[in-house]
């Protein structure tokens, strides 16, 4: 039983390491800085949305459209910006605020209406993929006029100097320490279980120098890219309300038995609809993300990352049918998820391959969610 | 020569003796009547006869025409001639009436289906029942009493020889029944023997030719029709000591002023499934006061987790009625908003409606009442929560090895005690416990009456739905039984004969 937990425990981090030595092997700029920052950006990009798509999952949910969701929201804020000379921040936020519109719309026709979410969503997938080609008129919309950087290009393209980077990582650190600490103290002062001091230090080392590397091989490039700031963003606070809030609970709560929710007085759709109006925002944050990293809006935006973004979450346990995952196993399987993807980009793997591979792998990943399921 | 025999049948499942070294006769061509109430071991028995509980999961012997038989499968069953139908029908709503019919057995012409065929003995089967229904027909379009009948013609077309009917006029009219009771007449006539299972002892009476009594898992006695009542039945499905298992402290209510005020109040409610439906109860009317325990009682289908599921506001459509709690009137209920008020409910299908049995004792525990321990802005205070938790699971002794503890892994007694203590964390003023003791053990159950004592005694109101007379008998102050959807009587501790509220439940006003 024991050694069985460890083992499901480590199966994510030892995948990983499998993934990165087979490349490394292959090609040693796999592990370079440049590459290694690069595949933090796409990191981040995928992550964001499979944090959405967590939440979504936790529920029993799903939620197909994300993918032309992610391009329909850059591209309306690039065509602010290019074809009407809108400032960037104000482009984002219309952008930003019809995200959340959108999908709350559609959580409340999932609930209001009894629709399944699958063909609601399966419907939002064709009708945003629609909507997108249609704001950009089939074209390529740059992110900004001329050459000049602005909010929207830079979240790709900004990179924190040394020293700052440095400085975060440390700050970070020492926050988690704290926090460590205190829970630790507040629990034992209550007579809750806390794990033994030496697993709690372990982790924080783990923890320190997993963020020291990070920092460091950055730095050996641009440093920290601004993606990675907006990825731990939401991961905290998706973890904070996954773990802390009644709203996380609820949702744990719907996705193990909706009926015993209702019935213990869980108001089931208000939590659904905010579920849907979440993905709205980690849709358009990955938007923004991903059309900036192509430097423009074209039709090919946001091609298949909903699928991208389900494979994160099943790959890191979390059950499709709801009531079981972790932030920690979502942002493991993302890392997976992209390190295949660049992996093989790197390798110039061919397209066609490209696809079977993806395949593969979001199979074998819900195979896997099914065999646990049956447990 | 009997055609069905059962010699000393006996049936375990954890915990319990669903039935009792149990003897049982069919002859050809009677119908002969169980009787019991719920959990006597009726189902059981028919499941044995009809290889749902496989041999070898029972003891004693089964017998067809003398010569001992074995079924593993309800397959073997229909081989030896027996067909089941139940309450819940076996027919596929979108297939015609014919291709339910010769379901699993079409006619073939070689490897085809001989459409042509089935449709001219399904024709002729019908016309021989008189049923007007095209075999075209999907079975969806029927009513229930055509589906029944569609199912008793499948079950002929199988040259059944003992025909076993579980509750078949439930759901059925008067008009339907009829027909229905005038067909099993006429198989009898033909020589096909048939159990009959029912509630309603009229029928019952109307049809049987003899009655076979079972009671807490133990067949007590079989008599002819004519030479038996209602009344003599009635006595022996109840008849039995109701003991000190029972702890209610009485005296509690004498000391309560008349003029105490109602914790909950019902006037003429009815209420339909859904919109448009027809209404499913009808006219209730019922008033709780603090420290008291009114005792809902009534036979399965009456209505009893209806009324609660509604009345907490999970369930159905008001067409009339008002409901006030705690002296202010209660429109627009909602499982959120009951809680809120202070009514809250103990749902009878623990599993389906009661727990996340995936989740820790924790989780499910403070499910219901996380608000009090949700510091501003929306931060669950996790140490408040387990300390908060910790005093439940500690008086209501869940026997697990802590609140980490996975829920699915516990006893029923324990998930039971879950249950309770989810709906107890909201500090309610009334609380619903439907069916509280249903697949617990024995002690487990002493300590939910315990509870119930408890809670009274702090000036609660506990509304308590059970199916077992002896328990409502033993715990309540009022008892009202339930019959089709309507009250069937209302009695105070005094009346409390099982007599009169078993003629309650099944819709007499005296037996």
């Amino acid at each position: 039983m024991k050694s069985r937990q460890l083992l499901q425990n480590l199966a994510m981090p030892l995948a990983l390491l499998a993934i990165c030595l087979f490349f490394a092997t292959r090609e040693s700029a796999f592990l370079g800085p440049r590459n290694l920052t690069q595949l933090l950006v796409e990191f981040s990009i995928t992550g964001t949305l499979a944090l959405g798509m967590f939440m979504i999952l936790l529920t029993g949910q799903i939620d197909l459209s994300v993918g032309s969701g992610v391009g329909l929201i850059g591209g309306i804020a690039a065509v602010l910006i290019f074809h009407h000379g809108w400032s960037p921040p104000a482009a984002m936020l219309v952008a930003f605020v019809a995200a959340i519109g959108l999908w709350s719309a559609m959580g409340a026709l999932i609930v209001r209406e009894r629709i399944p979410s699958f063909i609601i969503t399966l419907g939002g997938l064709l009708i945003f993929k629609g909507l997108f080609w249609l704001v950009i008129q089939n074209s390529t919309v740059p992110v900004s006029r001329g050459d000049e950087d602005n909010l929207y290009s830079l979240l790709t393209t900004y990179y924190l100097s040394k020293y700052v980077g440095l400085a975060l990582g440390a700050g970070v650190l020492l926050l988690l320490a704290l926090l460590t600490w205190s829970t630790r103290q507040t629990r034992q002062a209550h007579g809750l279980p806390v794990p033994s001091a030496s697993q709690a230090i372990f982790v924080w080392l783990g923890a320190t120098v997993a963020v020291l590397t990070l920092v460091l091989v950055c730095n050996q490039f641009r440093g920290v890219p601004l993606t990675l700031l907006i990825l731990a963003s939401t991961a905290g606070a998706v973890y904070f309300l996954t773990r802390h809030t009644p709203f996380g609970r609820y949702l744990y709560a719907i996705g193990g038995n909706e009926e015993a929710a209702v019935l213990s007085g869980i108001a089931v759709k208000r939590v659904l609809i905010g579920a849907y109006a979440l993905m709205g925002v980690a849709v358009a944050l990955t938007g923004f993300m991903t059309t900036a990293y192509s430097g423009a809006s074209t039709t090919t935006v946001g091609d298949l990352m909903e699928l991208d973004a389900i494979a994160a979450c099943v790959i890191g346990g979390t059950a499709l049918r709801g009531g079981r995952g972790s932030v920690v196993g979502v942002i493991f399987g993302a890392l997976i998820m992209t390190s295949l993807l660049n992996g093989m980009t790197l390798l110039a793997v061919s397209p066609e391959a490209k696809f079977i591979a993806r395949g593969v792998v979001l199979t074998l990943a819900v195979w896997m969610d099914v065999k646990l399921g049956r447990r | 020569m009997p055609l069905l025999a059962a010699r000393h049948l006996t049936k375990r499942f954890p915990g319990v003796v669903a039935l009792d070294t149990v003897n049982f006769e069919l002859q050809a061509g009677e119908i002969h009547a169980l009787c019991g109430e719920n959990g006597a071991g009726k189902s059981t028995l028919i499941k044995l006869l009809s290889g749902i509980h496989p041999r070898g999961s029972y003891e004693g012997d089964l017998l067809v025409d003398d010569h001992p038989v074995r079924f593993s499968s309800i397959r073997d069953a229909e081989t030896a001639g027996i067909a089941v139908i139940t309450q819940e029908f076996a027919l596929i709503d979108e297939l015609s009436v014919a291709e339910n019919i010769f379901l699993g057995r079409p006619p073939r012409r070689s490897w085809r289906v001989d459409w042509l065929e089935m449709h001219r003995r399904a024709a002729a089967l019908l016309l021989d029942f008189g049923l007007a229904v095209a075999p075209e027909a999907p079975v969806r379009t029927l009513g229930i009493g055509q589906k029944q009948l569609i199912e008793i013609v499948r079950a002929m077309d199988k040259r059944t020889r003992v025909l076993v009917l579980d509750e078949p006029t439930a759901a059925l009219t008067g008009a339907e029944v009829a027909v229905l009771l005038d067909h099993l007449r006429r198989l009898r006539a033909q020589g096909t023997a048939c159990i009959y299972i029912s509630h309603k002892l009229d029928e019952v009476f109307a049809l049987a030719d003899r009655i076979t009594v079972l009671r807490d898992g133990q067949s007590v006695v079989t008599l002819a029709r004519s030479e038996t009542t209602i009344p003599s039945v009635i006595k022996h499905m109840v008849g039995r000591e109701i003991t000190d298992l029972y702890p209610r402290r009485a005296g509690r209510l004498e000391a309560l002023p008349d003029c105490a005020e109602n914790l909950l109040e019902v006037r003429h409610l009815t209420v339909a499934p859904s919109r448009g439906e027809a209404p499913f109860l009808h006219d209730i009317s019922f008033a709780i006061r603090p420290g008291e325990v009114l005792g809902f009682g009534g036979l399965m289908g009456a209505g009893r987790t209806e009324l609660m599921m509604h009345v907490f506001g999970a369930w159905g459509h008001r067409i009339g009625g008002e409901v006030t709690l705690r002296g202010q009137p209660y429109i627009n209920p909602t499982p959120g908003n009951s809680i809120a008020r202070g009514l809250v409910l103990a749902t009878e299908d623990r599993r389906r409606y009661g727990l996340v049995l995936e989740q820790s004792v924790g989780f499910n525990l403070s499910l219901s009442s996380l608000r009090a321990v949700t510091r501003v802005p929306a931060r669950i205070d996790q140490a408040g929560e387990y300390v908060r938790n910790q005093q439940f699971f500690e008086s209501l002794r869940i026997k697990a090895p802590g609140q980490f503890t996975r829920t699915a892994g516990l006893s029923g007694g324990n998930q039971q005690k879950v249950v309770l203590g989810k709906a107890l964390m909201t500090a309610p003023a009334v609380v619903m416990l439907d069916e509280p003791t249903r697949g617990i053990d024995v002690g487990a159950k002493l300590e939910v009456y315990e509870l119930v004592n408890r809670l009274t005694s702090e000036g609660r109101a506990v509304i308590l739905v059970s199916s077992e007379l002896p328990e409502l008998i033993g715990m309540s102050d009022r008892i009202i039984m339930l019959a089709a959807g309507r009250i069937g009587g209302e009695f105070s501790r005094r009346d409390f004969h099982p007599e009169k509220l078993l003629a309650a439940a099944m819709g007499r006003s005296a037996a």
